[in-house]
């Protein structure tokens, strides 16, 4: 396939951006999660925008991340970067024993995660297991604490899902994902290994998810199972690869920016405004742009990076 | 222990059909997903304390209205976003969406109004003192509620197999296209399937401050995911098979919370993957469609 | 009829879908450069027969054979790359892909050998003008092309070929039976599931005529449409 260019200028010019921010505004926290939430949205974007499983419990694999990351340092002293890998492991680990889900198609598979992702939570926060997750009191990871170090490796994770994006939209197998979400059974006669193709993407998906958590954790050092494994984390990344339109490494993106940019300007004193707001935008989308802003573009012909 | 459980879980069951039933005879009928289900059966629940507290009206009162003005705004609601969504080719997918959208929305809108306070009913309204059911005591307003439950169920039974619209409600569940083809109006079958399901949805809520302790805005997810896993062990699409879905699901909580309570949250969440994965069509359905 | 080994052998296939027996023991066999037509009514397995053999359904009974080797059970990719390939009753291309990201699948991962010159069988398929349109953007018979450039695009030994015809204009139904004779007359062997005799008598060298999920008849069309059994079906059946 041909190479688009502007498909790696987006991204180089996002972690430019994030990477001086810091010098320049005080609210560090604030930027971690705008490019948590970019991640996300962009790890949300491998499974949905490539293969069409939309996991309403994808807060699941941000939250085994986090939890891999709390137990690693907690009971086995790890290093954060040692813990790192044992929070992405979590999150794999999780996706592997999730895969018979995706035998489920469109509505059952959202519901499924959905209930998986709550099934984790109901484990980890349960009292009964507080020697070892320390249950619903959340953990303190106060010994590793380092905010600064933390952010730049966090935007490397954002790279890294920059990277995947871009990989998939230029490459013949992110082409053969999308065979895959249009038709199944045409891909397989193509040639295409359906099974394979959803394990991919459902396993780096979980995989990016794993290491936002585990980085979350590391940043915050202090949460609860509570935020770990909040819905709402699920429903912003949702809501923002939907709002700008998915497969296209532009829509999440302009999802996070314009979408967690309002958030951030009313939802964070009167979140009940922005949920309105927000849960208005996908009624409206869903009836008259189903594939998000971009779609304005895309639809005239235009190719949106 | 065993015995009280086992009673306690149906009258439970037969609360937890009425829960899932709507969100089934929705699927059944149009084939989407009412993501939006709990959230209408929160706002149930705020209309029986805000009748209560305001007029001091009797639940069973407010069930009574509440299901009225339910089928009265779920009718309309139907036109305004059903047939829209019907004519997408993932129409499935994008209905999860469009009332996940609206459960945002109606979530919103609820905490605006009431804050974020659980609010509960006083459970003397529904009757003192427990009630002897084949040697279990249970508290009365547990067997009002499940006996509220069972009439509501008994009356969907009645409108899909005793009069000529619930006879044209099931040839649109069997077949959309069939019936289309055979001149029934299939859209004024659906709304009104659609206003049931929503009345229904809102009795059940009028009743949740009795079976589920408290109501708070944020109650819906959890209400839909139960309510899942009801209509899935039931059987997705058939309305009937909810009341089988309903009374396992009870009874099954029920001995989570009395031999392992605190691991009697996970229930509904492994039940739902369970029965997905291993019977997709229900553990009554025949196999009809692959999910 | 054919000199030659055959390609693909069907023997006894049963596929059941609950109680009923969509295919209720079909046996039938396919020699390279051969075109054989799959009719009968609605209903009699002809659609199934090809599911079956394309690997979209595990055979329930007996086997299919393909280079003397039993492929009853594999998966349609792998099959694919083996050189068996099908077009669809209703088209199913990818919808938000381009027509030419539609064959590039297929080159790409359903090819065992060279990947063809897509550009030149597009052309041949006169979908090269629309090269760069979204599939979705086509209509019903280009769709149904589409499908069969895909499938031509992963250089298939054996393809099945259900209702192409359907939709066609009288003038693409004949470039559209030339082209089946041309690939046949390259070494391809060909089963063609279809309605329109006309389309059947043109393209076929003998057809197998199916009811209730089994052959009763194999030969030329000529002959098929003077045995009283053919006739009795057809005329007994729901389509003619």
């Amino acid at each position: 396939m041909r190479k688009h260019p502007a498909d790696l200028i987006l991204p180089a010019l996002v972690l430019a951006a994030f990477a001086v921010a810091p010098f320049l505004y005080s609210n560090e926290l604030m930027l971690f999660n705008f490019i948590a939430f970019l991640a996300l949205a962009q790890g949300l974007n491998i499974v949905y925008g490539f293969t069409g499983y939309l996991p309403f419990g994808y807060v699941g694999f941000y939250g085994a991340g986090a939890y891999g990351f709390a137990l690693a340092v907690m009971h086995l002293h790890a290093p954060p970067l040692a813990a790192m890998a044992a929070g992405a492991g979590a999150a794999l680990l999780l996706a592997v024993i999730l895969l018979p889900l995706l035998r489920l198609s469109g509505a059952y598979f959202a519901i499924a995660s959905l209930a998986a992702a709550q099934a984790v939570y109901e484990v980890v926060s349960n009292p009964a297991l507080q020697h070892i997750t320390k249950g619903p009191y959340g953990v303190s990871l106060s010994a590793v604490f380092a905010p600064r170090f933390s952010y730049y490796v966090a935007l490397a994770i954002l790279g890294v899902a920059f990277a995947l994006v871009v990989w998939l939209r230029n490459s013949r197998f992110g082409l053969a994902l999308q065979a895959i979400r249009e038709d199944p059974v045409s891909a397989g006669m193509a040639g295409v290994s359906v099974v394979r193709g959803r394990t991919v993407a459902w396993l780096l998906s979980a995989l990016v998810a794993g290491l936002v958590g585990a980085v979350f954790a590391w940043h915050i050092s202090v949460f609860y199972p509570d935020t770990a494994f909040d819905l709402g984390v699920s429903i912003f990344s949702v809501v923002f690869v939907l709002f700008g339109g998915a497969t296209t490494l532009t829509g999440p993106l302009l999802g996070v920016l314009i979408l967690y940019g309002v958030y951030n300007a009313i939802g964070i004193t009167v979140p009940q405004y922005f949920q309105f707001i927000y849960g208005a935008l996908i009624v409206g989308l869903v009836l008259f742009l189903p594939n998000g802003l971009v779609s304005l573009l895309t639809a005239r012909g235009l190719r949106v990076p | 222990m065993l015995i009280g459980a086992v009673v306690a879980g149906v009258v439970f069951g037969l609360y937890f059909a009425l829960v899932g039933l709507g969100l089934n005879l929705v699927f059944g009928v149009m084939r989407i997903v009412n993501l939006a289900h709990g959230d209408v059966l929160m706002l149930g629940g705020y209309a029986a304390w805000w009748l209560l507290s305001a007029f001091g009206l009797h639940p069973l009162v407010a069930a009574v209205l509440v299901l009225g003005v339910f089928i009265a705004v779920g009718y309309p609601l139907y036109y305004l976003v059903v047939p829209q969504l019907q004519r997408a080719r993932d129409s499935e997918m994008l209905s999860l969406i469009l009332f996940f959208g609206l459960s945002q929305m109606i979530e919103a809108v609820t905490t605006i109004a009431v804050g974020t306070t659980e609010r509960s009913l006083p459970g003397r309204m529904l009757g003192i003192g427990p009630f002897i059911l084949l040697g279990a005591r249970l508290p009365k307003p547990w067997v009002f509620s499940g006996v509220v439950s069972a009439v509501a169920v008994a009356g969907v039974y009645l409108y899909l197999y005793r009069t000529r619209l619930g006879m044209l409600t099931r040839a649109v569940m069997v077949s959309r296209d069939e019936a289309l083809a055979t001149g029934i109006d299939v859209h004024r079958v659906s709304a009104l399937a659609f206003g049931i399901a929503l009345g229904l949805a809102g009795v059940a809520g009028v009743f949740a401050p009795f079976m589920l302790g408290s109501i708070t805005p944020a109650m819906g997810p959890d209400i839909n995911l139960t309510a899942f896993a009801v209509i899935v062990v039931g059987t997705l699409g058939n309305p009937l098979g909810t009341v089988a879905g309903g009374v396992i699901y009870g009874v099954a909580l029920m001995l989570m919370q009395t031999y392992y309570s605190s691991w009697a949250n996970l229930l509904p969440n492994l039940l739902l993957i369970a029965v997905l994965l291993v019977r997709p069509e229900g553990l009554f359905g025949r196999k009809t469609r692959r999910a | 009829m054919s000199p030659e080994q055959p390609l693909l052998v069907v023997t006894d296939l049963v596929k059941r879908f609950g109680g009923f027996r969509a295919l209720d023991g079909v046996s039938f066999h396919l020699a390279p450069g051969e075109v054989l037509g799959l009719v009968g009514p609605n209903g009699s397995g002809k659609t199934t027969c090809i599911n079956v053999i394309s690997g979209l359904y595990p055979p329930d009974g007996g086997g299919v054979a393909y280079l003397g080797r039993a492929i009853g059970g594999v998966p349609s990719h792998l099959l694919a790359r083996r050189g068996i390939n099908r077009t669809y009753q209703s088209p199913k291309p990818f919808l938000s892909l381009t027509v030419m990201e539609n064959v590039l699948v297929a080159a790409t991962y359903g090819n065992g050998g060279t990947p063809p010159d897509l550009m030149g069988l597009l052309a041949s398929l006169e979908l090269d003008t629309l090269a760069g349109r979204r599939a979705g953007e086509l209509n019903s018979a280009q769709q149904k092309t589409l499908d069969l450039a895909r499938a031509l695009a992963t250089g298939p030994r054996v393809l099945l070929v259900d209702e192409l015809a359907a939709g066609l204009n009288p003038a693409e139904l004949g470039r559209m039976a030339d082209r089946l004779r041309a690939l046949a007359a390259g070494g391809m062997a060909l089963l063609v599931v279809e309605h329109l005799m006309g389309f059947i008598d043109r393209v076929t060298d003998r057809v197998v005529v199916m009811n209730a999920g089994r052959e009763f008849f194999e030969g030329t069309l000529a002959t098929a449409i003077k045995d009283p059994e053919v006739i009795r079906v057809f005329l007994g059946g729901a389509h003619g």
